[in-house]
């Protein structure tokens, strides 16, 4: 756990040094990408510090935790948990940043940036080589429908059935549109719609036809109405994905692995080759 | 094997570092001036023409601000974001796409930038253009991040991707999405015009991809689909440009462009811009030996290089007292007079023209004269 750290200040230091050679060689479009690097690097160390104080937390069983609610600082919830929350709601993979909006509109207090789920994955990764079926579920990668690689940003949860788990051509759009039907269903059971919950139900309204009127005001949007017009252009684009996505689920469950099928195929050995 | 020959030589003339990547922004540059050669040569060897300026100390006070540039990633990401559930909205309204097609292809690498050699990304483009085309059942709509190929001076050049090109009924549009405002309907007609001469090079290249694979190149629309954000929101809008003006500039400039091999056969066997980095990676080239290299190479210094290429300052310092680094309206006035001491001296009539400078000698005297005239003439 500690070694990146340390191959990192290592890193720091031949930076330093790379960066002075050059300042003293007057090489000067050099030494500011030199430079960047070692911002970069230092940046990386920084959130390797932080996620060290995270990991030698104290973090008992989930049951635990919620079994000793008087804590006189209400500790967050793991990232992955925060992730896992949003997902769920969601109920089809996202990006980073429709997790994050969703969780600041849904989950409160806003502590998931977009930012900090870039390395998430390849943990989950490892933690599920080490150990397989160690935890109740892992955040994977979506898959591509074309080549069974990860897609690129998008997350998935490993309890959800493979089909769920492709992305084809259309899946974006119907995606979005499920997306669109889960948070609108979630806001009209909300007592109280904060500003954070309009902002994104106004994002999905003027995106999908017939779910704001035009001139309509983002204070107005109407959760029956988004989930009525979601649900139309839905119906014109579920079956076609539906059977994409199934005809790729079953040529991964031929070619790959346990862990490919989680985390998708990395292509090493058949670069370049069509599958499809 | 000619050109296996070439790039050989262009290998060597690079040195040991990576090639950099062309794209639609250093092709439509290149355009602007197309009869330099040290600006071909530099390009088509991939040099980090950045880098070796700051090297011989005329750093490019050029490039995009780093703040454009995250402002332009982030309107993109924008526009593109939930399978680009913006950008199917502007098309819908704009365009009349039907509900049905959404797809949404990414053509961007499948493993990983580094490894993946631009062949392999080509043909994965050209193989999903080529099916869209044939109009099958599946053809996809909206293809992100495509690896386009042109030809400049002889060599194929790859365009690092940074445009949707859009399939509706068989027809092909490019999609250029920008950060500069449309407010009220009026945008800043420099950077339109640039937008659209990068657009073009799109078109070009679709075009020939299509072309070559024995497809009509006209089915790739010479109207271009420019989103930019609306008015002083962050809302995007999105007009239909034409640009088949661009694309017949284009034509005629990448076709007038000499041969490489041509420019490379006048230049010494031995020049190279290798700056022999060491383990560290510091140049160890003596700066001088880059300018005697850069030398070598004619360039035709004109004042709109400052904007568009990144050795304008090298080349403004060396062409310092030659009318032509005045601008072309100079240089045409200035005929068969090379250097500003000789129109100086001739405008002041202590140097006798020679026969074929007697018009432009004239013109000089009349504009001496009238100067001297406004100077002295105290104002009433």
């Amino acid at each position: 756990m500690a070694e990146p750290v340390e191959v990192l200040e290592r890193r720091i230091d031949a930076l330093r040094a790379a960066v002075r050679r050059s300042v003293v060689a007057g090489d000067t479009a050099r030494a500011r990408a030199l430079r960047a690097e070692l911002r970069a690097a230092e940046r990386a160390w920084d959130e390797a510090i932080a996620n060290l104080a995270e990991a030698t937390a104290p973090k008992p069983e989930p049951v635990a935790t919620r079994a000793v609610p008087a804590r006189p600082v209400t500790p967050l919830l793991p990232v992955r948990e925060q992730v896992h929350d949003a997902l769920t709601l969601l109920t089809v993979p996202a990006a980073p940043k429709l997790i994050a909006d969703v969780h600041e509109a849904f989950f409160g207090t806003g502590g998931l940036a977009a930012g900090r789920l870039t390395h998430l994955r390849r943990d989950e990764r490892r933690s599920y080589e080490t150990a397989r079926r160690a935890r109740p579920y892992y955040l994977c990668s979506a898959l591509t429908a074309e080549y069974l690689t990860p897609a690129r940003g998008l997350f998935a949860v490993s309890t959800w059935p493979l089909e769920r788990r492709i992305v084809g051509p259309l899946s974006p759009r119907v995606h979005f549109l499920t997306a669109a039907v889960r948070i609108a269903e979630r806001a009209a059971r909300l007592p109280r719609v904060s500003a954070a919950v309009t902002r994104l139900l106004w994002r999905f309204a003027t995106n999908i036809p017939g779910a704001a009127a035009p001139g309509q005001l983002p204070a107005t949007v109407d959760t029956r109405v988004i989930i009525e017009a979601a649900g139309d252009e839905l119906e014109v684009h579920i079956e076609a994905d539906r059977a994409q996505r199934a005809a790729a689920a079953d040529r991964a469950r031929r070619q790959l692995d346990d862990v490919a099928q989680l985390f998708g195929h990395t292509l090493d050995r058949v670069r370049g080759t069509k599958t499809a | 094997m000619t050109s296996m020959n070439t790039a050989e030589r262009l290998a060597a003339i690079r040195g040991g570092a990576k090639p950099k990547r062309h794209n639609a922004r250093t092709i439509a540059a290149l355009t602007r001036n197309p009869g330099c050669a040290r600006r071909a040569v530099l390009d088509c060897a991939g040099i980090d023409k950045q880098r070796l300026a700051a090297y011989v100390d005329f750093p490019a006070r050029f490039g995009q601000s780093q703040f454009a540039i995250a402002r332009g990633n982030a309107f993109e990401a924008q526009v593109k974001a939930d399978g680009a559930a913006e950008l199917l909205t502007l098309l819908r309204e704009r365009l009349g796409l039907s509900i049905p097609e959404v797809a949404y292809d990414d053509l961007a690498s499948v493993t990983g930038r580094e490894q993946e050699s631009p062949e392999v990304r080509y043909a994965r483009t050209r193989t999903l253009l080529i099916r869209a085309a044939t109009g099958a059942g599946d053809a996809g709509t909206l293809f992100d991040h495509p690896l386009l190929r042109i030809n400049v001076a002889g060599q194929p050049v790859y365009l690092e991707p940074d445009l949707i090109a859009f399939q509706a009924g068989g027809r092909f549009h490019v999609v250029e999405i920008k950060s500069f405002a449309i407010v009220d309907g009026q945008a800043d007609a420099g950077k339109v015009s640039s937008a659209a001469i990068q657009s073009a090079v799109y078109v070009l290249a679709m075009r020939e991809l299509l072309a070559e694979a024995g497809f009509d190149p006209e089915i790739v629309s010479h109207d271009v689909v420019l989103v930019c954000p609306r008015d002083f929101s962050n809302r995007p809008t999105a007009v239909l440009v034409d640009v088949r003006k661009q694309l017949a500039v284009l034509r005629r400039q990448l076709g007038r462009m000499t041969r490489i091999d041509e420019l490379l056969a006048a230049l010494p066997p031995d020049l190279s811009f290798d700056l022999a980095p060491d383990a560290a990676g510091v140049p160890t080239r003596d700066p001088a030996a880059i300018v005697t290299a850069l030398r070598a190479i004619d360039a035709r210094y004109t004042p709109d290089c400052l904007a568009v290429c990144e050795l304008a300052y090298f080349c403004r310092h060396e062409a310092r007292g030659c009318t032509a680094a005045l601008g072309p309206a100079t240089r045409e006035a200035l005929g068969g007079i090379d250097r500003v001491e000789t129109a100086l001296a001739l405008a002041h009539d202590v140097l006798p023209p020679a026969e074929e400078q007697a018009e432009a000698a004239a013109l000089l005297q009349a504009a001496a004269r009238l100067r001297a005239e406004a100077l002295a003439g105290a104002p009433a």
